[in-house]
This record gives C-alpha cells, structure tokens and sequence, in this order.
C-alpha cells in the first residue's frame, strides 16, 4: 500500500528537490508568478514590434535596433530574476542559454561575422541560424531536406569560416583589404589574386576536416561516388541568383587533392572581373562577401532539367520543366535542344509538351569531369520524362514554392533507378511588370465572399485551397499539403503544418500568441479571431484567403486565380536591400520559437535558440511551478482561514482566498456560491451545478472494485489532517488551483483566467478511481476524448492524465472551465459503468451532445 | 512626365538603401548619400523636388542642409526624419520651413504619402 502511495506521490512530481527547499509563502509566491508573467508579456510585445518593424514596412536605424533590443533584453533580465525567485534558482542553466543567445544578437547587431567555428557541416546539421555560414545555396537545400522531406543528395558545406580561415592561413586577407583601399580591382591584380589562391595550402584544420567528410561520404555512398563542388555565396540568395557568376566543378573524385584543387577554384571564382562587377553591383566592395561551398554527391542523371514554378515574363500560375538526357549543365548551358512541360499549378493538367531533338547529352567521364557524347539516334526524339515523372517534379516544385513563399527556379535529376533528387532551389527572377497593385482586388469577382474584414490578421499574403478543419490535436497528421488549415483555436502545435499549409484562419487567438510569430516567421497568411471561420468554412471547401497591405483580409469561395498569381509578382522588394537582410538576421536569435511541446525531452534551456524559447521555457516552468507549490504548500493554510463553500451539491470544497476572490461580509465559517467572485472557480462550479450533471444515486460496485477502491483509500497527497475529508480550492479574483478528490479518484485542476489571452492557462490532471485497472483506464480514454475536443494537449502515464492548455481568450476560458465543471461532475463515477470500449464512445459523444442523463 | 527626383541623406545606408529601394518601386527617380557634403555638391548641379533627410549627422546637420536647400530652390520641399531621442530638435526644426518630420522608425508608407502631398502642393 505504501508502495502504491509512493508512486502517486511521484506521479504528481513529489520528488526529492522538493522537499529539501524551504517553501515561500504562497501568496508570495503568486506575486512573484504574476511578476514573471508580466515581465514575459512585455518580452513578447517587445518581439512582436521588432518583427513587424524589421518586416520591411519601416525605415529603421540601428539606433532603432539596438535601442530595442536592449528593451527586450531588460524584460528577459527582469524576467529571469523573478523566474529565479519563483523556482528559488532551480534553472541555473538558463542564464547560460541567454548569455548564448545575447551574444550572437550582439554580434549581428554590431556586424561582428563568424559566430560558427565550424569548417565543415553535413545537411542533416546544418540549421537555419547558420545559414549566413553557409551561404545561401546549402542553407535552402538543407532547409528542404530537413523541414520538407525533400530528396537531396548526401551534402555537406564548407563554410564561410573555413573561406576565412584559408584565405588569412595564406596571408590573403591582408592582400585584399589593400586592395579594397587603394579600391583597385583592375583585371590583372584579379588574375594575381586567383593564382596565389590556386598555389595556397589548406589550413591544417580544414585539411583534417575535409579528409573526415570524404570518408564519411565513402561509407555513405560509396568509393565511386563523385562530387559536384559549387559556389554557395554568403548572400548567394535572395534575389541574387549569382547565377553563373562563380564556378561549378561536377565529378569530383572523392579524395583528398581532387577536392582541395576543386574548392580552391570556386573560391576563385568569387575574384573574376565578372563576379567583381555582379558584386559591386549589389553594395560589396572586394573581400566583403565570402564563399562557402556545397559539396553534394553526383547523381548519375537519367534526366535532369529545370523547373521554373510561374511563367518569368508575367508571373502566370503554370509550371515550366526542361529537361535533357543526362547531366543538367546541357539545360543551363543551352548546349543542346530540351523537352519542355508546362503543367498548369492549379489544375495539374499537361498544358503543352515540347519534344525536341536532343542530339548530345553530359555525362560523368570515368576518373573525373564531364564528358558530351552523341546521344543515341534511337533516343534523340524519345520524351526524357514520362507523364508521371511530370507530375512528380510538378508537385515538388510546388511544395517547395509554397515553402519559400516565392516562385523558384529548381535544378533537378533523376538516377537511373527513376529516383527524383532536387540539386538546387532559388528564388525566380520575374520580368518586372512595372504595374503597381492598388487597395481594389481585381479578379475577385464573381467569387462569393465568405469572411470579410473580421478577425485580426497575424500574417499578410494570399493563400488558396482546400479548407482542412483540425478540431483535435491529432488530425495534424492527417492535413494535405497546400490546405488551408481552420481550427478553434491557435496553437502553436502548428507549427509542423506551417511548411505545408496555404493560409491559416482561426476562431479565436490572438497576433501575439506563439502560433502568431511562428506565422510570421513561415509567412504563412494567417488571420485569427474571426469568431466562426469553423462554422463559416466547409471541409474541403476550395477558398482563397487574402490579405492585402492594408490589412483587408478576405476570404472568397473557390481559387482565385489572379489573386494567387498577383501574390507571387510582389516578392523581391526589400529583400534586395542587403543591408537590410543583414539586420533583418538578428530577428533569426529573436522571434522563432523551437520550444513547442513542453511534454518532450527537449523542452529544456539547452534547447532554447531565441529569445522567443526563453521566454516560452520560463512561462511554461512558472506555471508548473505554481501548479506544485499551491497542491503542496502547508502554508496556505496557516495563514489564510478556509471557508466552507455551500453548495446544492456535496462536493465539500473548502476555499482559501488569497486575493479578491469571495465577496465576504462577515467572518462566518461559510459562503454561497453568490458569494464567489472568483472567475475560475465561479465557472467550475457553474459547471458542476449543470443540470443533470451530477449523478447522487450509488452505481453498485462489485467485489474487486471494492477490493481496488480499498487498496487506494490512504490520504495520498495531502498532510493536512485538518482537511482531511475536504476538497480545497486556493482562489484569487483570476486564479484557481482546485483538489477535488470524489469517491476514489482524484482532480486537480491549476488555472488563470484573465482578460489579456496570452496570460491564460488551465492544467487538469485526473488520477485514480475505484474499480479494476480495464475500467480505470476506459474512464482515462473517456476523459481524454472529451478533453481533446475542447483542444487540450495530453499526455498519460497509468491512470494519470494530464492535461494543458494556454493562451485562449478569457470568454474561451470561462467555456472551457464550465464544461470541465460539467466533465468532473459526470466522470465522478461513470467508470463502473464503462463494461466495454464502445462505451466509452457512447459515453462521450453523449457529453458532448449535452446529454448527461443517460 | 517624368519621374520626380527624391534625394534621400541619412549615414546610416539601411535607411538609404531602404528608401531608395520602395521609393523607387512606386517610379521616382532617387539617389541616396551617406552625408551631407557630397549631397550638396550634387544639389549644385541639379533640382530634387523632395529632400528627406536625417537630421542629426556627422559635419553637416539635416538643419544646414534644411538652410542650404532653402537658399538655391525655394520650391523643394524638406522631410526630415531623426532618432526617436532627438525630438526636442525636431519640433525646433519644424519651426523652420520643414514640410514634414517623423521620428525612427518611419512607416514607409507614411513617408510615402508625405512626399506625395509635397509634390501635389507644389502643383
């Protein structure tokens, strides 16, 4: 039986630290929970004003900057402070992480480069916030790879820091900044400048690291696998395709000299008068920009090609794909005739078809390079895809568009075995079409308007297909790429989504919530509080949601081709700024948030990359924190006097008030739920009271219900003998933390419940029960399958559930409260009547009916 | 017609190369300067119809360049803009013939929709 005790009391987090730190009183220890949540929101605010003045719609300075950095940095401090004094210093290991982070902001704020030490990384490591060290090209490829699933060949980047280290390794920096004085690039100091390049020696590190990368890349694929070694400029994105300015050199054997001789004539390439004058074009002066290089092993192409996702010259909704036999260089080079597929995005139809004469095709020549040969007379005219691989290609090309948010121009192959492998994925250049979109939406008429102009928008953009309605958490699997995603509710469990999804359009929520930046972030159109988007929109619907600059969001029936399209002309724009993606990087350490799910291992300070985490990760502790100390806290009780709540119903709930939350007259020993001004515990109990809700007839027990019950009737968590017998809610105006122990099963239920959303949380745990272990658990499903659809995260351990949701309107929460007010009152005893699984669907479904008689 | 010619003076080049950047994109004619001297040289040869300046810069101030610009064309209208911390200097500015001032940092469009009243009033 102590056993038994002992583990519930673990269950319930009782564990060792606990108990040999003093306990704070807990009326203090609700201030300091209220400072840090306080602290939190100005962070947030502060974080959410950056990212739209960093957006593009602002001038900014770095006075601007800086001046709000430091703003946000003062609340994170303040913050962390009343966090330590709340969990008494129980995360030493967060300050470390805002150290980390506060130091790369700084250096990018104040232009310090190279915040890696790193000369190679694999693309399975390579993460965004290292993309400025791996230059554009690796930093997309391996964003696909990672974030989308799509095929890229085994990859690893040499990094900026490596370039950096090579070129001071050989006395070459000092040789360039004199050049970049004297601002002399004539032709002949160049060609200087790459000869002394060519003759250079590695640097001992990057020679060591580069023979590891070969042999990892032999046990991957093999000793005949061959590299394609390419440029991949620190800023070789954006709308600077840098196309064909810097070398590519395809087959590279995998060994040591071969790859040394073949990075050194990328590197190179960066000091061509050609790529000096595309450089200087674009704001760098000689030595400001630097290479680090994509090393990808070759696929030996079947076919390989292009693909453009619109039409260049006016930015029409149809994809173009040329492809050639053989290696892609004969596309790109023009060296020979292509088939060329042009599919329509919306419909997916073949529009037109073009086979050509492809009279020559490249192909890997043995021992290294290229070599051309004749293509077979037999072949020549055969198309050089089928009709599915068309299809395939198309709906990569899409998703990966759909991903940047931007038209693109893909490089792809396909091995002999029929395996598509992308190579390469930039933004499109478009032909300018000079016309200048005003506030009216053309081509939207006709189509019916559903939502207009409700709802606050988080994301601006357009975005169209099928409406995909998510009512509980594990549908998230089940979403089509390129849906509109409509929930209930924002959570930031979306996130998963947010690569895959048109648009997002919720019910409630707020443009500050934690789903609103990670919106921003993927810029994915997003508008939420929109009352009844749920109600209004069907499954599988086709609309389009449009929200123009002036924040107008509407959303029409059906697609909207001209809006789609229109959408894709505007990109570019401010993104060219280089100056500007440069500040703009530091919201990289700001705004994205990688701390989703605090049930994982991962929800820890070592995991916090922004800003963003390390409020999360405090918020989420500070909760669970209160949860704990107001079950456990001794002191409560010795300071406040318990009242008795006098109900119509037995529930026998003592409540201590700590702050505003009865309206009492005198000093009797009870009150009224009149009396109860509580927001929380007032919608409790609302719900408790429903009628029908609360079953007093017994329901029999048999003998080894009885038997079980018997074994758990010990007072399990608490030590106030006074209490004993008694549930006790611990009450302010906003705040709850209720223990209701009914018959042989045990609530408890932690929430705050105020006007601003972000501030608001409910934890529920339930645990327990009479009756056998099957039935115990049919009542953990039953309750968890209600909870769910109120849009409740879960987790079970035993007949332990656990239950969280955060971040919902206070209208939202007093709903949710009284329906769990509803759910306590009908589980009470329910479980010695769930005989089989198909009760348990019955029993929940009539819940959610609002039948609660049966 | 042809596209009316915005100068814009701020040290800062984001703030240049941003305005440059959308202003361009709704079809005028821009050039942008780091400081103010060689931005006067070129005022020398050459009619802006809108200044947008910084105010508080190294060696010549948005306040001289304010004077300077006054002196050869009287018509050209001055937008001045300046860190949220300079204000004092700002509305002491405004005192002085300025067609609009906003503090860092600037709604684009807003400074958008100044320079098109500043051109408009001319007319």
């Amino acid at each position: 039986m102590k056993d038994l005790a002992g583990q519930l009391r673990s269950l319930f987090g009782f564990s060792q630290w606990r108990r040999k730190r003093a306990q704070l009183p807990f009326d203090l220890l609700f201030k300091r929970f209220r400072d840090v949540l306080d602290a939190h929101n100005r962070g947030i605010e502060i974080i959410t004003e950056m990212g739209e003045t960093l957006g593009g719609d602002y001038l900014f300075d770095i006075n601007y900057i800086s001046s709000s950095y430091s703003r946000l940095f003062t609340s994170v401090q303040e913050c962390l402070q009343y966090f330590d004094a709340l969990t008494q210093n129980r995360y030493p290991d967060l300050m470390n992480a805002v150290r980390r982070i506060d130091d790369q902001i700084t250096r990018v704020i104040f232009d310090v480069t190279s915040p890696s030490d790193r000369d190679i990384v694999f693309y399975e490591y390579l993460k965004s916030d290292m993309s400025r060290e791996t230059g554009g090209k690796n930093a997309a490829l391996a964003e696909l790879k990672n974030n989308l699933g799509v095929n890229i060949p085994e990859a690893f980047a040499i990094t900026a820091h490596a370039f950096d280290e090579f070129m001071a390794y050989n006395g070459l920096t000092e040789k360039i900044a004199s050049l970049r004085k004297e601002g002399n690039t004539a032709e002949h100091e160049l060609a200087g400048l790459r000869k002394n390049i060519m003759e250079s020696r590695l640097p001992p590190n990057l020679e060591t690291e580069m023979s590891k990368a070969l042999t990892e890349v032999v046990s991957r694929c093999g000793k005949n696998a061959s590299l394609a070694v390419r440029s991949s400029a620190e800023d070789e994105d954006g709308e600077f395709s840098f196309a064909g300015q810097f070398e590519t050199i395809l087959n590279v054997p995998v060994e040591m000299s071969s790859l040394e001789e073949a990075y050194k004539k990328v590197i190179a390439s960066l000091f061509t008068a050609n790529a000096m004058s595309y450089q200087k074009r674009l704001g760098y002066d000689i030595g400001e920009l630097r290479m680090a290089v994509a090393c990808m092993v070759l696929v030996e192409a079947a076919s390989s090609g292009v693909i453009y996702t619109v039409r260049p010259a006016d930015g029409a909704n149809e994809v173009t794909i040329s492809s050639v036999w053989g290696l892609g260089a004969a596309v790109v080079e023009g060296q020979t005739g292509s088939d060329i597929f042009i599919v329509d995005k919306v419909t997916g139809e073949i529009k037109f078809k073009r086979i050509s004469e492809k009279l020559c095709l490249i192909t890997a020549r043995n021992g290294g390079g290229t070599i051309k040969t004749e293509a077979l007379p037999t072949e020549r005219n055969l198309p050089s895809l089928t009709t599915e691989q068309v299809k395939h290609l198309t709906e990569i090309a899409v998703s990966i568009e759909r991903y940047f948010h931007k038209p693109q121009d893909i490089e792809w192959a396909i091995d002999k075995e029929g395996v598509i492998f992308i190579l390469q994925a930039r933004p499109l250049k478009l032909v300018e079409d000079g016309e200048r979109r005003t506030g009216e939406r053309t081509g939207a008429e006709g189509h019916r308007v559903l939502i207009r102009n409700t709802g606050e928008v988080v994301c601006r953009g357009t975005g169209a297909g099928k409406v995909f309605i998510i009512r509980k958490m594990e549908e998230i699997a089940n979403f089509p790429k390129g849906a509109v995603l409509v929930a209930r509710n924002d959570s930031s469990n979306f996130v998963r989504l947010m690569p895959y999804a048109s648009a997002i359009v919720t019910d409630t929520g707020s443009p500050t919530s934690h789903m609103a930046s990670l919106s921003r972030e993927f810029r994915v159109p997003t508008l939420v509080n929109t009352g009844d988007a749920t109600g209004v929109l069907r499954h599988g619907q086709e609309v389009t949601v449009d929200i123009d600059e002036n924040d107008h969001a509407v959303i029409y029936d059906g697609i909207v081709r001209e809006l789609v399209e229109s959408a894709y002309r505007k990109t570019g724009g401010m993104d060219e700024v280089f100056e500007y993606r440069k500040k703009r990087y530091l919201l990289k350490f700001v705004s994205p948030l990688n701390l989703i799910d605090p049930l994982t291992d991962d929800f820890t300070p070592g995991k916090c990359k922004t800003i963003h985490d390390i409020l999360r990760f405090i918020h989420e502790k500070s909760v669970a924190e209160l949860v704990e100390n107001a079950r456990y806290s001794n002191s409560i009780l010795k300071k406040h006097a318990a009242v008795k709540l006098e109900l119509e119903i037995p529930a026998g709930i003592m409540v201590i008030d700590i702050g505003g939350g009865l309206n009492r007259e005198d000093n009797s020993g009870s009150v009224t739920y009149d009396q109860v001004v509580s927001t929380p515990l007032k919608a409790i109990i609302r719900g408790m009271l429903h009628p029908g809700i609360w079953h007093s007839e017994a329901i029999p027990l048999k003998v080894n219900d009885f038997l079980s019950s018997m074994m758990r009737m010990s007072d399990i968590v608490t030590d106030n003998s006074e209490y004993v017998g008694y549930n006790v809610a611990v009450i302010s105006a906003e705040y709850l933390n209720l223990s209701l122990r009914f018959g042989y099963h045990f609530n408890m239920l932690d929430c705050y419940c105020t006007k601003d959303t972000r501030n608001n949380h409910i934890y529920f745990r339930f645990v327990g029960g009479a009756t056998d272990i099957s039935k115990r658990t049919r009542r953990v499903e039953l309750i968890a399958s209600i909870l769910k659809e109120f849009g409740f995260t879960i987790r079970f351990k035993g007949d332990l559930i656990t239950a969280r949701i955060a971040n919902i309107s206070h209208d939202e929460m007093e709903r949710t409260l009284d329906q769990l007010g509803r759910l306590i009152g009908y589980t009470r005893q329910l479980d010695a009547v769930l005989h089989d699984d198909a009760a348990v669907e019955r029993y929940s479904k009539d819940f959610l009916k609002g039948r609660y008689d049966t | 017609m042809s596209a009316s010619r915005i100068m814009i003076i701020d040290d800062e080049k984001i703030v240049g190369d941003m305005a440059k950047m959308s202003l361009e994109q709704d079809g005028y004619e821009v050039e942008a300067f780091l400081n103010a001297e060689p931005a006067l040289e070129r005022l020398k040869q050459e009619r802006f119809e809108v200044i947008v300046t910084d105010l508080k810069m190294k060696g010549i101030d948005g306040m001289e360049v304010l004077r300077t610009v006054k002196r050869l064309y009287p018509e050209t209208k001055v937008i001045m803009i300046t860190a949220f911390a300079n204000l004092d200097a700002a509305i002491e500015a405004l005192r002085g013939d300025v067609h609009d001032f906003f503090p860092k940092p600037v709604k684009i469009k807003e400074l958008k929709t100044s320079i098109e009243r500043a051109l408009n009033k001319k007319e």
